[in-house]
């Protein structure tokens, strides 16, 4: 009888050992499929902030087919003929009463693929300054300087989508975003995020922490790839009509009269297993096809080597809504060709914008190399200010075509009543609608 | 009946008056308990109602039981037999008792709690019960959910396909979560069973999920298909939370209980049986009537005539709706089970052979089952038992529902017309489809699409009864299981298939999957019951429990096959994928049950629970309930003819865990310039998502006639569910997309009738008929974010709108008089109501027993026949029924309509079928000399259907079981019919 008031005594026992075993508490089970964003904000291992830094690239050239197609629609460099979305030659060309949507695609795709590359920034800035890893302060300021750099590139692609409509560049906590800033504001926070990354670099060592892909081969170091942050605040120096600033950025940047035109990082496309095929590029001569705007065929000179940027459809010319055109737009020839952040040729054409008014011979000096360079004869016009300027339109056009510039310059000029349109009610739009999810 | 009832009162009298002065006195009854038939039964449960003393029959039906007081009131208790009471005191030495079978579920015990039981008849929710001869006495059924079709009130079943292994969903009292599963808890003798459904990856081949719809569109079986319904004693349906608040977070979608066989101390017995049957196509609905007019007028084929006409004139027109779908598949079944014990010691085993061919050839399911159940008293007052399960069973499941590359058989069969020649020449070579990218008689004969499991269900009990004495009993309880199981999925699509060849495809493709899931339980419960000798009683349980779940899904996709093998690393291509589940969740539960005299049942109690899965993994999340049981005729007021009269009203809370994940923010893997790299993703996580929450009330009467051989009970509930997850829009510039947040409210309400009636009771005839109606309403009550449509392809295609003030599941279309969204509501996927009317009517040793199932309203998106307009070759084309002009045929009326109005393809998926029907006859155990009985007959499943709807079954669904999107059709494998014959003998 004792024995088995003993067993009960134990069975009893045991219960109460189970109360507290299950009582305690339970661990939290981390993502067991993928890193979370805690962990890593907390002490992020050295492996964890390059793969981190590579994200950067991998945010910049997905998603970006967006921008490049919108941007261009809206400049009429060409047309996105699809009949799986009436919207590409309805909403964005202003057909008929058509106006554009505050929650269409795209107005908030392009918009969104570019904060989530601010995001990712803003995670390797504070990922970076948390992390425990063997860094050096030298190391831990290249991290930044990158990630403050393509922040701010990212920011002035959102912005030249949203214009004056501002834009937020204070989102590092997404539970208290910042105000929106004015298109002037914002430009401004964007030069200083470049100034700021310009000066990291001078003190980020000889080598980054962390490798870049192919598409960033020569500016892969502090020192060189000071020079594309610089380029981009060029850039952005014009966009601000700050001139002087704009070269002596030039001065500092990878700008060489005498360079290849296609000099510059690059978003790098591959068609290799897991990488990203060029989103702009799409198969010539089908029904599907990005047709290059009549106007721009015309304004070619038959000379000029930039007409291997379209092509003549071999099929003839197609039509859709209304709208014909015979030219391919043949700019992204592959899936894997590489799309530029910022080009040399840009840069001349920088140096060329910010010398008019102030030494228009150096500015036509600068013209007539990109003339000469695709096959042109040297500049013949008057060298007033007007003259030049609308040369450099021009030759801008041609040089940075598809890539979304036609637009914003045609904009900075208040001349975008100047572009062609194509049916009677048609409209050029100057900006696009602030997001409904920001509202 | 009232005689009793007033003896009753007397003694308790009695006894209340005694009790002072004779508080210790004791006496002994003993006796033998029998069946009608003269046996002995053997484990009867002897109990003196209001005490703790009890005792059990033994080997030969004898008992002795020492009372205590100077009277009590004996209770014997036996499954399958009615409750027998009988009023004994100080001068009853003897008492001798004969136990008639139960002739109403009135007399059952409903397992209610994690660790008790409660008479039907105290209960104060409307529990369905279904038993063993009701789960699987009439038909093979071909898995465990497909046997509860019609069987239960409040329930809504519905197949996705008719592919062999299962599929099935099952929603209690309305859906309940609208990203989030709205499936019930199955527990198994109480192991937590895992029921999930894990695709196969067929979408690297079928493209479904490309053009903007969601996946998963596999098709894949659910994971109770496993059990197998021959071993099932018993399954419970808790409905709500008002009967399911004990289990916590996990019983929203409600709880089902399942309890398996037991042996029984006694002679061992022996039940081999043996069916043979076979299965067709339930709804065939035949091919297009050709006519050269119509070939020669039709926008696709009007260069065929010559083809066409060729074909007539060589009798080579085919009917391939015959060859696709005409197999006529074997069914095989064999069963064993062996039951007995000793006094201490009893087993239950229980063996199963399946093999079932599909209707589609290379289809089919086959299956091995082991049960053994063990139960030992290790002493008088410490008792153990175990029950262990392995299950192997593989489905081949065919290649159908929705793709966008023409591969799946049935989308490659809706593109061709009856001149096409598809079948394979002499050397069994088939010819490619002109018409499709796929020759579907190629790819039935070829390609595999098979899920092989290998189960393992282990659960372990021990009882203690730590303090016994006259008035209160103190019991523990330990428990224990785990649900161990491999799914391998095999998807092999040779390089030699129409699709995969001359640069079609991928050049083959092999897709291998290997899913380990263990879910793990334990649980200890505390049960002390108290008794007052003035007739209240109280028993009070507190309880702990615990529960892990490891899901590891390992996908690896292979393409560009080397040769004709199939291994994935003998591939030119490779992809692999990797995804995880892990769980652990723990809690508490205390209950308070108060019986006063049988006439009044009060019972209150919490659930605390915490989960991992939660913002918080420690944070406790408390479901309260209570319920109150008046049994007015307990109260001995009430005239003859009224043998029961019941009024209860109950409430309870419980929970559903946000989705697994829900939590994290995460990044993605890429590849940049050959190195890897980490995005962030664009789903923001929630680092305070908590579960959703459901509140449910219920109320109903239960009604007796003529000493309860008519039975009525009705209920009446609403149900709240708050705190619905919803994937919320959040200002992109935050860097994310989506957040996962707390954002709506919906609210089911319904009305659950039953009626059951003992029609006629003589010897030699008996005929028991249940009625029962059942309906549930739904309405999105609250709504956080824009009202959102999802489920479908497109809204011109027919979706599912979420919509605060409408119904979740209302489908809507473009059409005229748009709405404020620009849309039309055309239907809703809930049924106005069900009605099912089960019989069984036995006449000497013949017994005939018929289960009708009616389903009426409810609407689907039928996009199967979209399919067949799109290429001319539905089988109504040309009929001229649907165009109010009569100018179009159907097909021409409806493909005009495409895009403007989506209304054709919105139709009504209500039914009235047979669902099963059985005769059997038993021949007498003399004719075998006394050794064994025989029993033969024949069964038929879904043997008579009446619907309206255009297509094979309305009960369907493109996207499985998940989320909302119910009753979306896109070229399904075909529901079949069953016809079996039996042979079985017990010894």
């Amino acid at each position: 009888m004792m024995q088995l008031k003993n067993i009960k005594l134990y069975l009893l026992a045991m219960l109460f050992a189970l109360a507290g075993w299950t009582g305690c508490t339970i661990d939290d089970v981390p993502d067991p499929n993928n890193p979370s964003l805690a962990p890593i904000l907390e002490d992020a291992t050295l492996n964890e902030l390059r793969a981190l830094a590579l994200g950067v690239e991998q945010l910049g050239r997905d998603e970006i087919g967006f921008y490049y197609d919108v941007t261009s629609i809206l400049g009429r460099d060409y047309w996105f003929f699809t009949s799986s979305d009436p919207r590409y030659t309805g909403e964005l060309l202003g057909k008929g009463s058509a106006v554009l949507d505050d929650a269409g695609f795209y107005g908030t795709r392009p918009y969104a693929g570019r904060y989530a590359n601010v995001k990712q920034c803003n995670i390797i800035i504070e990922a970076v300054a948390n992390s425990k890893a063997d860094l050096s302060a030298a190391e831990r300021l290249g991290f930044t300087a990158f990630a403050n750099t393509m922040k701010a590139y990212e920011l002035l692609l959102a912005l030249n989508l949203q214009y004056q409509n501002g834009i937020r560049t204070d989102v590092a906590d997404p539970d208290n975003l910042g105000a929106f800033q004015s298109y002037e504001n914002a430009l401004r926070d964007i030069n200083e995020l470049l100034e700021t990354a310009a000066n990291d670099l001078n003190n980020a060592g000889d080598e980054f922490a962390f490798s870049l892909s192919p598409g960033f081969a020569g500016f892969d170091t502090p020192a060189t790839f000071r020079q594309f942050t610089r380029a981009v605040q060029a850039r952005v120096a014009l966009y601000r009509n700050d001139k002087a600033s704009a070269l002596s950025h030039l001065n500092e940047s990878f700008f060489d009269l005498a360079g290849d035109f296609q000099m510059g990082p690059s978003r790098y496309y591959t068609t290799a297993g897991g990488e990203e095929l060029n989103p702009v590029f799409r198969t010539p001569d089908q029904s599907e096809a990005i047709v290059a705007h009549p106007d721009f065929v015309l304004s070619l000179d038959p000379a000029d080597a930039r007409n291997a940027k379209i092509a003549m459809r071999p099929s003839g010319a197609i039509s859709l809504d209304g709208l014909t055109g015979d030219h391919d737009v043949v700019l992204w020839n592959s899936q894997s060709t590489p799309i530029s952040y910022i080009s040399n040729e840009e840069l001349i054409l920088i140096y060329a914008e910010s010398n008019i008014g102030t030494n228009n011979t150096e500015a036509i000096s600068a013209l007539d190399v990109i003339r000469t360079g695709n096959g042109l004869g040297a500049y013949a016009g008057g060298s007033d200010d007007d003259s030049v300027t609308d040369e450099m339109l021009d030759q801008r056009r041609w040089s940075l075509f598809g890539q979304g510039h036609r637009w914003v310059d045609m904009r900075r000029y208040n001349r975008l009543d100047e572009l062609t349109i194509d049916r009677p009610d048609d409209d050029v739009w100057t900006q696009l609608p602030r997001p409904v999810s920001e509202n | 009946m009232k005689k009793k009832k007033l003896d009753k009162v007397l003694l308790l009298a009695g006894a209340l008056m005694l009790w002072s002065s004779f508080a210790m006195a004791q006496f002994k009854v003993s006796g033998t308990v029998t069946d009608d038939t003269g046996d002995p039964l053997i484990g009867v449960t002897v109990l003196a109602k209001g005490t703790a003393v009890g005792t059990f029959t033994d080997f030969n039906g004898k008992y002795t039981i020492n009372l205590p007081g100077e009277s009590a009131e004996l209770e014997y208790n036996y499954v399958g037999y009615a409750t027998f009471t009988a009023s004994v005191n100080r001068s009853t030495v003897s008492l001798d008792v004969v136990l008639e079978n139960a002739t109403t579920q009135l007399d059952e015990v409903v397992v209610t709690g994690l660790a008790t039981s409660v008479k039907r008849t105290n209960l104060a929710n409307s529990v369905a019960s279904i038993s063993s001869a009701e789960l699987t006495g009439t038909v093979v059924p071909t898995t465990t959910d497909a046997a509860l079709y019609g069987k239960a009130t409040g329930t809504n079943i519905s197949a996705n396909s008719g592919a062999p292994g299962g599929g099935i969903r099952m929603n209690l009292r309305g859906i309940t979560s609208i990203n989030g599963s709205s499936q019930p808890l199955f527990i198994v003798d109480g192991v937590f069973i895992d029921n999930s459904s894990t695709a196969a990856g067929l979408n690297i081949v079928s493209q479904a999920a490309g053009g903007g719809s969601q996946s998963n569109q596999d098709n894949p079986s659910n994971r109770l298909a496993d059990l197998d319904p021959n071993d099932i004693e018993n399954i419970e349906i808790l409905k709500g939370a008002s009967a399911a608040a004990i289990y916590g977070s996990r019983a929203s979608g409600g709880v089902v209980i399942i309890t398996t066989k037991r042996g029984r101390a006694g002679k061992t017995k022996v039940d081999v049986s043996q069916s043979v049957g076979f299965t067709t196509i339930l709804n065939p609905l035949g091919v297009r009537d050709w006519t050269e007019d119509r070939v020669a007028n039709s926008s696709r084929y009007a260069g065929d005539v010559a083809l066409y006409n060729a074909a007539v004139a060589s009798g080579t027109l085919q009917n391939y709706e015959e060859e696709l779908y005409g197999n006529t598949g074997l069914l095989l079944n064999t069963r064993l089970s062996i039951t007995g014990g000793t006094d201490k010691t009893s087993f239950y085993l229980g063996a199963s052979f399946k093999d079932e061919e599909g209707i589609v050839q290379n289809t089919g399911y086959n299956k091995v089952s082991v049960r053994l159940n063990l139960d030992h008293e290790i002493a008088k007052w410490l008792t153990v038992g175990a029950s262990t399960n392995y299950i192997k069973s593989a489905a081949d499941r065919g290649f159908f529902n929705n793709d966008n590359s023409g591969a799946t058989m049935g989308v490659s069969f809706s593109a061709t017309p009856a001149w096409a020649q598809l079948l394979p020449d002499a050397d069994g070579n088939y010819p490619a489809n002109p018409y499709a990218a796929s020759n579907f008689l190629e790819t039935a004969a070829k390609v595999t699409n098979r899920e092989a499991v290998d189960r393992f269900l282990g659960g372990a009990n021990a009882t203690a009864a730590l303090y016994t004495s006259d008035y209160t009993s103190v019991k523990l309880i330990l428990r224990g299981g785990v649900d161990h199981y491999a799914l391998n999925t095999q998807a092999i699509f040779p390089n030699s298939v129409q699709f995969q060849r001359d640069g079609n495809g991928l050049n083959g493709v092999s897709v291998q999957g290997n899913t380990l899931n263990t879910n793990t339980n334990l649980a200890a419960f505390l049960v002390w019951s108290q008794y007052l000798t003035s007739g209240i009683s109280f028993r009070t349980q507190v309880g702990l429990t615990n529960e892990t779940f490891d899901r590891d899904n390992i996908l690896a996709e292979s393409s560009d096959l080397i040769g004709s093998q199939t291994n994935v690393d003998q591939a030119g291509s490779r992809n692999v994928s990797q995804t995880r589940l892990i769980q652990r969740d723990k809690g508490f539960f205390a209950q308070e049950e108060v019986n006063i005299n049988d006439q009044i049942i009060l019972t209150a109690g919490i659930r605390g629970d915490k989960s991992s899965n939660n913002g918080d993994p420690n944070q406790l999340y408390y479901y309260p309930k209570g319920s109150v049981a008046i049994n007015i005729h307990e109260f001995d007021i009430l005239p003859e003819a009224l043998s029961q009269l019941k009024l209860r009203a109950a409430y309870g809370e419980s929970g559903n865990f946000a989705t697994f994940g829900s939590k994290y923010t995460s990044f993605s893997p890429f590849i940049v310039g050959g190195s890897s790299a980490l995005t962030i993703a664009n789903v923001k996580g929630n680092e305070n998502v908590g579960p959703e929450r459901q509140s449910e009330l219920e109320f109903g009467i239960d009604l007796g006639f003529s000493n309860n051989r008519f039975l009525i009970d009705a209920t009446y509930y609403i149900k709240n569910v708050d705190d619905l997850l919803l994937n919320a829009d959040v200002p992109s510039s935050s860097g994310f997309i989506r957040e996962v947040t707390n954002a709506a409210a919906l609210q089911n309400k319904g009305i659950e009738i039953g009626l059951n009636a003992n029609i006629v009771q003589t010897a030699t005839v008996n005929w028991f008929s249940r009625l029962s109606w059942w309906k549930n309403n739904a309405l999105v009550t609250r709504l956080d974010v824009p009202s959102f449509t999802t489920g479908g392809f497109a809204d011109f295609l027919g979706q599912y709108r979420v919509k605060e003030g409408h119904s979740p599941t209302e489908i809507i279309g473009v059409g005229a008089d748009p709405d404020d969204d620009g849309l039309v509501v055309f239907g809703d996927a809930e049924p106005d109501f069900q009605m099912s009317w089960f019989n069984s009517i036995q006449v000497s040793d013949f017994t005939l027993t018929f289960l009708w199932h009616w389903k009426q309203g409810g609407e689907n998106i039928n996009l199967s026949t979209l399919l067949f307009d799109l290429n001319e070759t539905t089988h109504d084309y040309d009929d001229t029924t649907l165009d109010p002009t009569g100018a179009l045929g159907n097909g021409d009326y409806r493909l005009s309509q495409l895009g403007a109005n989506t209304e054709p393809y919105i139709e009504d998926a209500g039914y009235i079928r047979l669902r099963e029907v059985g005769l059997y006859y038993t021949i007498p155990r003399s004719t075998f000399g006394d050794v064994c009985s025989v029993t033969i007959g024949f069964s038929g499943t879904n043997l008579l259907n009446f619907f309206d709807y255009n297509s094979y079954d309305p009960e369907v669904s493109n996207f499985g079981s998940g989320g909302l999107s119910s009753g979306v059709e896109v070229l399904p494998f075909p529901s079949a019919k069953r016809y079996d014959f039996h042979l079985r003998a017990s010894f």
